[in-house]
């Protein structure tokens, strides 16, 4: 039944023409919208009235409110106008709108504040499709002092609606600002209203509205749409001799905040870049090995961290993570104690090795010898490359294989920690006390622990964990030789090289919140300004 | 240095002071989490409580509570102990993030959020009508963080409503149905002139009332109270669970009691760290209204289980260690955390026990149960309290993990029956072959299978011991 439903929901989207993808994700979390429920007869309703996009009669207006009340118990006289309007939504659809607005003046039936909002929101997709009449624009005026007269404070979701319409005028989109602000009092803006207002702010020449716009969106960890670059890159394109700078502009904040660009952004720099050769030259590209870009054969940029920020990941780590509000649910005192004399004794290392994850990487259930041999292996491939290693596991380790046990001790310093302690963030603790060029070996992502971190620290710990983290690829099964994944040392967002070439990353589409990114983007743009000064 | 002074710190308040003020401090010195910083001198519990002389030159063990209570009572309470950290570590605690607002501001607040919940009403969404929130719903609302939060718990008003409305829709409909049956059946009877037979509700039996059954169930508890083994409930979890785990922990916690009581021999059942102005007890309020009355056989304890027992008996049950519980001891007071940690699994409960410095055990599942896949290893609070009175009452541990849901064991005795049922279609004996399954050597295909009749063993005739007097001792087979 619920695969049913799931089915059901593509056909439909393939039919508005709405990505797939974005029913998919959480549709396990999403609830379909009571009045949106789509039976047979709906179904049936939906191809005979609505498909046509011309207006409909009183009479046949009156028809599809019967059935639809009657049909469907969650719908009834209170919501069925908002309903029906959801269901013109498309922006062809407006004249449909329209209609019913009339045939509900006819029938003496006040629309209330849902149905005007919706009508707004049809009015928008109508404006993405082409230019509004005057007649037009004053009537979504009037709705929209309509509804701001009746409430002094309104909630956030008329707030977005009116946001909606304001967008779709020509005069009066700046009143969508006192809105988003109206919208703070009960929630966060949505993307979708952020957005809207940022990208009518580029295309009517407010630059500067739109970058606090879009700095006040990322300071609430909510990306951008693609409306919004795509609107800059087109009213930059239209001022000529500046356009250099607001291109660099643009890609100075694609890397601050490390965004992706989707295909549609990179399609549109592609076209900017045939249109105007001597001020833009994008190609498209990948990386070739140890970052190297195939289109210009220069090598991207280190991804060290700062001094400073190095340390102030390092002072933090031990609060945030390790003790966090109660010790002994990772450890004990008289354990962190004793593990903090001993690095601060056997430090610097070159790498520290989480034991248990290494020996445990080719499965679960292998014997403990076969799971000492494994972590033995590891340290020899260290030991061959003339490092310091330190190996970190638990008391239990003690009993494993003799041989290979001894053969680390003899080669490694080793740390155990008592079996019921936590032994990943000790493993962190270490690398970071041990100086910038020591290396970690680890197979875990480490989400918790940059969870735990904060988020002005996350994107900090990310790049320095993507500097450092060794992990086990494989082993090879006849030799048992290793596989080892090296660190990624060049940096994975948009970039500026020293000869002002710009690299830029890119993803196939949009994504609301992406999750942190472990793999090299496939897509890369080369992109060459004009000198700027 | 430092433990000797603390030795004869103890020492000094032991021996100076009476025995009632000895209790006294001990008692006021031993909970980590009462409110008194300043204290310094070192705690030494469980000697005096038992009334042995209390023993500050005793083992290692004891130095090392010494030191862990030492540093406790330092810092304030539920403070981080950060032997560490340069400062204390300021503790965030998650819903103090709203300022305090005016009652203007709130007052305003509160009508835009009337709105939404009119708006998100009129577009058809699950909100239910303005007129169905009351004061106490429109104060849960205000506290809520975030719009998806609020869409949540009006999705779950709706429910309540839309429950309430066919609730009362089926009730007219039964009433209709009712009334068109009841003057059916008269107008039958009018039309018919003999007698009518029945004993039309009259009955024989004497009708047991719930209340008898629950003062009889009450007089266990109070005997319980003076003669059983102790089990306490800790409640003190209040702050790591949201409100919905909330109510669920005070759900298992009501059921807890009943379960007790309707046992043959209950436990002595304690609720400690008990928060009252917290959901939770809140709820428990609700579902046991004369629970703070003097008369009625419950314990429920403000203090910590550590001011009340004395710490040598004291075993933790939690999931998170790795030392089984073997047996059942009546002389340990065993503790079982009263958490619902759907969204919380951090081992706190491990955590308390290491910071208290108390035993730890785990029940035995892995090891008498299969644990089947796809479901997680917890219990609720009542299968605790079911598991360890049945513990108690038989040592088995087979009888007592009867209690564990079978949806979460593999259960082979189903598919054995029915394997069993298929082969002796066949006319094939395998039940030695199943029987013995765990010892793979003595069960072969040419093994002897069992007499059908074990009843009769040892009653058959035997001539040549019949009437000696020998009497020939049947080796176990």
């Amino acid at each position: 039944m619920y695969k049913l439903r799931l089915l059901c929901q593509l056909q439909h989207s393939c039919i508005r023409g709405l990505p797939p993808h974005r029913f998919l994700a959480s549709a396990h979390k999403r609830r379909p919208q009571l009045g949106a429920v789509q039976s047979d007869q709906l179904e049936q309703l939906k191809s005979e009235y609505f498909a046509r996009s011309e207006a409909l009669s009183n009479a046949e207006w009156q028809h599809v409110r019967s059935v639809l009340s009657g049909r469907n118990k969650y719908i009834s006289a209170h919501n069925v106008d908002a309903v029906i309007l959801g269901m013109c939504a498309s922006g062809e659809q407006l004249p449909l709108a329209k209609s019913y607005l009339r045939y509900l003046e006819t029938s003496e039936i006040e629309p209330n504040a849902a149905t005007l909002g919706r009508l707004l929101r049809v009015y928008h997709s109508a404006h993405q499709l082409r230019m509004l009449s005057d007649k037009e624009q004053s009537e979504i005026m009037q709705i929209c002092d309509r509804l701001q007269g009746s409430h002094e404070i309104l909630d956030a979701s008329s707030c977005e609606n009116l946001i909606y319409g304001l967008v779709a005028t020509t005069e009066h989109w700046q009143r969508a600002v006192h809105f988003l602000q109206m919208m703070k009092v009960t929630s966060t803006p949505t993307v979708s209203a952020y957005s809207a207002v940022a990208a009518k702010a580029f295309t009517c020449s407010q630059p500067e509205l739109a970058w606090r716009l879009l700095e006040e969106m990322l300071e609430q960890r909510k990306l951008p749409k693609c409306e919004v670059y795509v609107a800059q890159l087109e009213s930059s394109a239209r001022d000529v001799a500046g356009f250099a700078l607001q291109v660099d502009r643009l890609l100075h904040f694609l890397g601050k905040h490390n965004i992706l660009i989707t295909d549609k952004v990179a399609q549109q720099l592609l076209n900017l870049a045939q249109q105007m050769p001597q001020q833009l030259q994008v190609t498209s590209t990948h990386l070739e090995r140890l970052g190297k870009c195939a289109a210009c054969q220069q090598h991207l940029e280190h991804v060290a961290i700062s001094e400073a920020e190095f340390a102030s990941l390092r002072d933090a780590f031990l609060d945030k993570v390790l003790i966090r509000n109660d010790i002994f649910q990772k450890s004990t005192p008289a354990e962190v104690e004793r593990f903090k004399r001993y690095v601060e004794q056997t430090a610097p290392y070159d790498c520290v090795i989480d034991g248990l994850n290494v020996a445990y990487s080719t499965g679960n259930k292998k014997p403990p010898t076969q799971l000492a041999q494994l972590l033995a292996t590891v340290v020899r491939y260290f030991k061959e490359r003339r490092k310091r290693v330190l190996v970190l596991g638990r008391q239990h380790m003690r009993s494993w294989s003799k041989p290979a046990m001894q053969y680390i001790q003899s080669n490694a310093c080793v740390f155990l920690t008592s079996n019921i302690s936590q032994d990943d963030p000790f493993l962190l603790y270490a690398t970071l006390h041990s100086g910038q060029d020591t290396d970690f070996f680890s197979r875990d992502l480490m989400r918790s622990h940059a969870f735990l971190l904060g988020n002005e620290l996350k994107s900090t710990f990310r790049r320095w964990q993507q500097e450092h983290q060794y992990s086990l690829a494989t082993q090879t099964q006849p030799m048992g030789k290793i596989v080892v994944k090296e660190p990624i040392r060049y940096l994975l967002s948009t970039h500026k090289l020293d000869k002002g070439v710009w690299h830029v990353p890119c993803i196939e589409s949009y994504t609301a919140n992406p999750s942190d990114r472990f793999e090299v983007p496939q897509r890369w743009l080369c992109v060459k300004l004009a000198a700027t000064n | 240095m430092l433990r000797n002074l603390v030795r004869w710190q103890a020492c000094r308040i032991l021996l100076n002071k009476s025995a009632v003020a000895q209790v006294a401090a001990v008692r006021h010195l031993s909970n980590p989490f009462k409110q008194n910083p300043h204290e310094k001198a070192a705690t030494e519990e469980p000697a005096t409580r038992i009334k042995k002389p209390g023993n500050p030159f005793a083992k290692a063990t004891v130095a090392q509570e010494l030191s862990f209570n030492v540093e406790e009572p330092e810092t304030v309470i539920d403070k981080p102990v950060n032997p560490f950290g340069k400062a204390p570590v300021a503790q965030e605690l998650p819903s103090s993030q709203h300022v305090s607002e005016t009652k203007e501001e709130r007052e305003k607040r509160l009508k835009v959020l009337q709105l939404e919940v009119d708006i998100a009403y009129q577009e058809g969404r699950r909100v239910p009508a303005l007129e169905f929130f009351q004061e106490h719903h429109w104060a849960r609302v205000l506290e809520l963080p975030t719009k998806s939060a609020r869409s949540k718990y009006y999705a779950f008003l709706w429910q309540i409503e839309m429950k309430k409305e066919s609730n009362q829709r089926k009730k007219e409909e039964r009433a209709v149905e009712t009334e068109r049956r009841v003057a059916e059946i008269r107008k039958e009877r009018a039309e018919n002139n003999h007698i009518v037979y029945g004993l039309a509700h009259t009955s024989m039996f004497l009708r047991i009332y719930d209340s008898t059954i629950n003062h009889w169930q009450n007089n266990r508890l109070t005997r319980a109270m003076q003669f059983a083994p102790k089990l306490v409930l800790d409640c003190s979890y209040d702050q790591y669970m949201t409100n919905r785990e909330s109510s669920y922990a005070a759900k298992q916690l009501m059921l807890c009691f009943a379960e007790n009581r309707m046992n043959d021999e209950p436990f002595d059942l304690h609720y400690c760290n008990s928060n009252f102005e917290g959901n939770c007890m809140q709820i428990l309020q609700r579902y046991i209204p004369t629970m703070h009355n003097p008369e009625f056989p419950i314990n429920v304890h403000r203090e910590c289980f550590t001011e009340l027992f004395p710490k040598k008996q004291l075993v933790y049950l939690t999931p998170h260690c790795r030392e089984d519980l073997v047996s059942y001891d009546p002389d340990d007071i065993y503790i079982v955390g009263a958490m619902v940690d759907t969204v919380n699994n951090e081992p706190l409960s491990l955590a308390k026990a290491k910071r208290l410095g108390l035993r730890m055990a785990r029940l035995p599942l892995d090891r008498y149960l299969q644990w089947g896949a796809g479901s997680g290893k917890s219990l609720t609070l009542n299968q605790m309290i079911s598991i360890m009175l049945d513990l108690k009452k038989t040592g088995d541990w087979d009888t007592a993990l009867q209690h564990v849901p079978r949806r979460k064991v593999v259960d082979y005795h189903n598919e054995r029956e029915a394997l069993n049922k298929r082969a002796g279609k066949f006319n094939v004996r395998i039940d030695h072959l199943l029987k013995s399954e765990g010892d793979r050597r003595t069960s072969t295909a040419f093994a002897e299978p069992q007499k059908l009749r074990h009843r009769k063993e040892g009653m058959d005739f035997k001539l040549d011991s019949w009437a000696t007097g020998k009497r020939k001792t049947k080796q176990s087979s």
